[in-house]
């Protein structure tokens, strides 16, 4: 039986992915990293380290202090040289470590490890050693919303299926299609954990059909050991990798609004939280490092293994510098991706790798003027949550943040689909994420008064 | 709630948008109308041509200085203006006074499409409205039809096709061929049902228009006037039901517009509009009811609108468990 998800788009022909999937990974280790205490959204964590302290390559020195935060760790070896303090778009002030090496040498590649050469034995593990080494190692998803890991797998459900996500349909990254290539008995060593953490019956390795090539070798190590993962190639879809579309995609079943897809017996992990998870796991490495696509109108798209912490503008670097006339620098894929940097140089670019950070995306900056929606339906059409864009938008801009409710806001996954297709180039997703957040806040505001 | 507006909006996500614009649908639609538009002026003469050049005129104009005078943001340039007038002079024989269709052409631009808020906040097909219009006050000004050029002689007055069936008269003159390729008495953009479909294909190949809403239409419309003929049950001539009057311009052109259907409801909307058509048509005291058909549907597409709930992900799930 196959199933599909609801709408969704095809916004790319597949030279985007071209670019950079044919290239192997290339490693750097920088000279000095600016590692954030906020790796993702909602995780904002404690800088246990001061200015001049030593510290070495996986040394703890951010500490997790709220629910959605995840520990940090030293990415290179070497001195704390400052800590500076930036204030983020909701008004939090995030610290940032820099660290600065002092022996190049001892940064340079580890010996290779048996885990990423083979299958190993991992009857020895428990349920909660495996757990507690997810906090331990400060192991994150890694597709982009930053969810700590440790949290999915603390349920008190029944799972049965563990669903790794290795669709990657954001246009132009290649990270995990690269990653896979070149770690494939890491991340299987990291489902095989995964399934052992969730008590679950087997792992469903999911893909795109434009990843065919991995998807054969995974099969062969797949049939040869008899291991519990079964692989699904899924037709190419934009937001195939989003949690929800592929729970829907893939077992044909909805997660419930509002819940956790544990509640229907799942868990979604990424492909590249698998390696990180075997890293930690295996080979007692935290979440220092990962793959970041380097892509678009750079001089040589490519993809870079690199310490969590390494500069945006030393990645632009690497590559070659900026191919645009007017280069607009996009944190994350096209679809949702935030825009860092409009024109300038690379030297302007002031941010560096996260957790999260799946590529660096520079495309040609471009001017869209809103003219009034026409009411053709094409974002109902594609919107992934069964939602009508176009009236949200409308509430939106009168403020009427009930009737954004009603129109269920709070479901709308921000995927973007909607201002894709829109030939009126209405910011519909734009406006409908800021009602949604605003729904939430007021509810969160009722709940707190009674 | 804080919104950015205009040139703040310049670096949210996404960050690739679809190569499609207002603009390019509506010159696609102008486009997909112009085989019927020349098969208009072969078959009826210049007058055609000017006709709908004056309707093209006066509902540019007529947006134009409306959105001037109430210093509204100017969208003369998105071509919508173009396809109304167009439909306007489609939809009137070629011996309509020209006051008439201007009269028309600022009616559907002023009062159907800018009362109500311009582009796409519109209840209804502003063309439609315009037509009914003229109906309303001067019917006697787009009734008088003619015959083509290309039937023999010159153009004389003529009923239409559907006039003929429906008064019981002999419909033999014009044969299923000439219907097909438009040479019979009509309104100037209405009688040729292959430069339509011509056009039709080409917005199903642009992925313009809504194939579901059309066919729904036609197929209600032909299952209706079918099963209750006048000449008794199942005795329907469902050929000259389908291509001697208004239904595949209709069908082609107006039940496919996006403004004034709501996009979820709109094969619900198909087949309202396709019973009040098919009604008139039978049991009502006009030959043809397209335009009443799908201006029913246009007023009733709010309501169904809400009554067809559609499906939120993961919201009101029933055996969802495994």
């Amino acid at each position: 039986m196959r199933h599909y998800f609801h709408g969704g788009i095809h916004p790319a022909d597949g030279t985007d992915k071209l670019l950079s999937n044919q290239v192997p990974i290339r490693m750097y280790t920088p000279k000095s990293v600016e590692i954030s205490m906020k790796q993702s959204p909602n995780s904002v964590c404690e800088a246990i380290v001061k200015v001049k302290d030593k510290v070495s390559r996986g040394d703890l020195i951010g500490k997790s202090v709220s629910f959605g935060s995840a520990n940090i760790h030293a990415s290179i070896s070497g001195t704390v040289n400052d800590i500076k303090t930036i204030r983020d778009d909701w008004g939090r002030d995030i610290e940032i470590i820099v660290i600065e090496a002092d022996d190049k040498e001892a940064d340079t590649k580890r010996a290779s490890n048996d885990y990423e050469q083979g299958l190993v034995d991992i009857s020895s593990y428990t349920v909660e050693t495996i757990i507690s080494k997810m906090v331990e190692g400060g192991i994150i998803g890694m597709g982009g919303a930053g969810f700590p890991t440790h949290v999915k797998y603390e349920t008190e459900e029944d799972i049965q299926y563990v669903l790794i996500n290795a669709a990657e349909c954001e246009p132009y990254l290649t990270c995990d299609h690269v990653l896979m290539k070149e770690y494939g008995y890491s991340i299987i060593n990291g489902i095989l954990l995964f399934i052992k953490a969730a008590s679950a019956k087997k792992a469903i390795l999911c893909f795109e059909d434009n990843k065919q090539d991995v998807a054969k070798d995974f099969e062969y190590i797949i049939l040869k050991n008899d291991l519990p993962i079964e692989i699904r190639v899924l037709p190419t879809r934009y937001p195939q990798g989003g949690e929800r579309q592929l729970v829907e995609a893939v077992m044909g079943m909805e997660v419930p609004a509002g819940k956790l897809p544990a509640s229907i017996g799942v868990i979604i992990n990424n492909v590249a939280t698998a390696k990180a998870l075997s890293d930690i796991v295996l080979g007692n490495e935290p979440l220092i490092t990962r793959v970041v696509t380097v892509t678009g109108k750079v001089k040589e798209p490519c993809n870079y293994l690199v310490p969590i912490g390494t500069r945006f503008s030393e990645l632009i670097d690497l590559s070659g510098d900026f191919k645009a006339k007017t280069s607009r620098v996009i944190d994350g894929g096209p679809m949702t991706g935030h825009c860092i940097q409009i024109g300038g140089t690379k030297e302007d670019l002031m941010l560096s790798v996260t957790k999260t950070t799946s590529g660096l995306l520079v495309l040609e900056d471009f001017t869209k003027v809103e003219s009034p929606c026409i009411r053709c339906g094409e974002c109902e059409r594609v919107c992934p949550a069964g939602l009508a864009p176009f009236k949200i938008d409308y509430a939106a801009i009168e403020n009427d943040i009930v009737l954004c409710e009603k129109l269920y806001a709070t479901e709308c996954i921000s995927c973007g689909c909607c201002s894709y297709v829109c030939p009126a180039k209405r910011e519909l997703a734009y406006r409908i994420t800021e009602a949604k957040t605003e729904v939430f806040r007021q509810r969160q505001e009722r709940s707190s008064k009674s | 709630m804080k919104l950015k507006v205009a040139e703040q909006l310049h670096d949210v996500s996404p960050h690739i948008t679809m190569n499609r614009s207002t603009k390019e649908i509506m010159q696609d639609v102008v486009l997909a109308m112009l085989p019927a538009l020349l098969g208009g002026i072969y078959f009826f003469g210049i007058n055609s041509l000017i006709l709908t050049l004056a309707s093209v005129t006066t509902c540019l104009l007529s947006e134009y200085i409306w959105q001037k005078i109430r210093r509204e943001q100017l969208t003369v340039s998105d071509w919508s203006a173009v396809v109304t007038g167009m439909l306007i002079a489609f939809n009137v024989p070629s011996t309509t006074p020209i006051w008439a269709v201007m009269v028309a052409s600022v009616f559907a631009i002023v009062v159907v499409k800018q009362f109500f808020g311009g582009i796409g906040s519109n209840f209804a097909n502003p063309a439609l409205m315009g037509r009914a219009l003229l109906m309303f006050l001067w019917p006697a000004s787009i009734s008088n039809y003619v015959t083509t050029y290309h039937n023999g002689a010159d153009a004389i007055s003529s009923a239409t096709v559907l006039g003929l069936y429906k008064a019981g008269s002999d419909t033999a003159q014009f044969t299923k061929w000439d219907m097909f390729i438009g040479n019979i008495p009509g309104c100037i953009g209405e009688t040729s049902v292959l430069l339509l479909l011509i056009g039709f294909a080409y917005l199903c190949y642009r992925r313009v228009v809504n194939l579901a809403a059309a066919g729904t239409y036609v197929l209600t419309v032909l299952l209706i006037t079918f099963v209750f003929a006048k000449d008794g049950m199942f005795k329907g001539d469902i050929l000259t039901n389908l291509m001697s009057g208004g239904l595949i311009l209709g069908a082609c052109f107006m039940m496919t517009d996006y403004a004034s259907v709501a996009p979820r409801v709109k094969v619900v909307l198909s087949i309202i509009a396709g019973v009040v058509t098919a009604g008139i048509r039978i049991w009502g005291r006009l030959p043809e009811g397209v335009s009443y058909g799908i201006l029913v549907a246009n007023c009733l597409s709010g309501l169904i609108d809400t009554i067809i709930r559609p499906h939120i992900y993961g919201v009101g799930l029933k055996n969802n468990k495994r």
